[in-house]
């Protein structure tokens, strides 16, 4: 893997995954939105926790998932 | 190449969540309740100490005070929470239709996986005593899930009991971890091999004293020991209460 491969984050107050190949585009960011291009001010939408306050992870998705964006 | 730390208790993140003011729609039970919070690893503001151990990330040592005293309803995904109730009751809700009052003894798993909410409750004068555990799973979105379980300290006495983890009688769970408690009324001696050298060991003592990997551990105090085949632990006199997290490292 590259230091270019997309990414995956997890917001530590909640669990929230972000996912820079799928993006949040319900919350503005577009498929493909590096983390590092998301500001700093940014917090998770599902529970308020800072940006600074995610960890990347290399967990992989469970059997069918992500469902429901990868439509988008 | 064995290696170890040693946290004490007052070692740890100490936050006091009041029902009012800033934190009243997030800690329920206005306006006396009150939570408060031991954190073994960093979580929320308290950021000073170890980001976590293997798949661990909370390990929470919490009382709610105060009749109505909560975590209001709010949502998870991913982590498996568990929940091990020491004192008081613990009402439990969530959104896979869990609705039960714990006691003593016994405990949850809740794997939030694609997404769930739940809200934590004492509904009762006698303060709730609990450690939450937060583990990373080994996949995202899983299927959400809930299973209790109770420990029965009475026929566990002087043997190490698993509680969560993929052997009979245990709560399966999606991540390379166990959890096992140890309650114990004389000195003796027990050997906890982990699965393998790969595997660490979190062991908290909730009660008593225990000489663990050559520290001696008091109330509250913990240890983690990764890269060892094995960790001989002794407890002592009295009664003596010990959780061990078994995690992939
Ligand atoms: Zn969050």
């Amino acid at each position: 893997m590259t230091d270019d491969a997309l990414k995956r984050l997890m917001c530590l107050g909640c669990g929230f995954s972000y996912d820079e190949a799928l993006g949040l585009p319900e919350h503005g960011l577009p498929p493909g939105t590096r983390w590092r291009d998301i500001p700093a001010d940014w917090v998770c939408p599902d529970c308020g926790t800072p940006k600074s306050r995610f960890e990347m992870v290399e967990i992989p998705y469970a059997i069918g998932q992500p469902a429901a964006r990868a439509v988008a | 190449m064995t290696n170890s730390f040693v946290l004490r208790a007052d070692e740890r993140g100490y936050n006091k969540i009041l029902s009012t003011g800033a934190t009243a729609s997030y800690v329920g039970g206005h306006p006396d309740a009150f939570i408060t919070r031991f954190s073994s690893f960093n979580f929320g503001d308290y950021q000073d100490g170890r980001p976590g151990f293997g798949r661990i990330r909370v390990f929470g040592d919490e009382a709610f005070h105060h009749p109505g005293c909560s975590y209001n309803m709010h949502p998870h995904h991913n982590f498996i929470i568990c929940a091990f109730v020491l004192e008081g009751k613990l009402t439990h809700i969530n959104t896979l239709g869990g609705l039960e009052e714990l006691g003593p003894g016994d405990y949850y798993a809740f794997s939030a996986g694609s997404g769930g909410l739940h809200e934590e409750l004492n509904r009762h004068v006698e303060p709730m005593r609990a450690i939450y555990l937060w583990l990373l799973p080994d996949h995202l979105l899983l299927p959400p899930s809930y299973t209790r379980g109770h420990f029965d300290a009475a026929a566990g006495l002087n043997r190490i009991t698993l509680l969560i983890g993929d052997d009979a009688g245990a709560i399966p769970i999606a991540q390379d971890a166990r959890v096992s408690r140890l309650v114990s009324d004389v000195p003796r001696s027990f050997r906890y091999r982990p699965r393998s050298t790969g595997h660490g060991i979190y062991a908290f003592v909730i009660d008593g004293t225990l000489r663990c990997d050559g520290a001696t551990l008091k109330r509250r105090d913990s240890t983690a020991v990764w890269g060892a085949d094995e960790i001989i632990c002794e407890t002592g006199r009295g009664d003596t209460d010990v959780l061990f997290v078994e995690t992939i490292m």
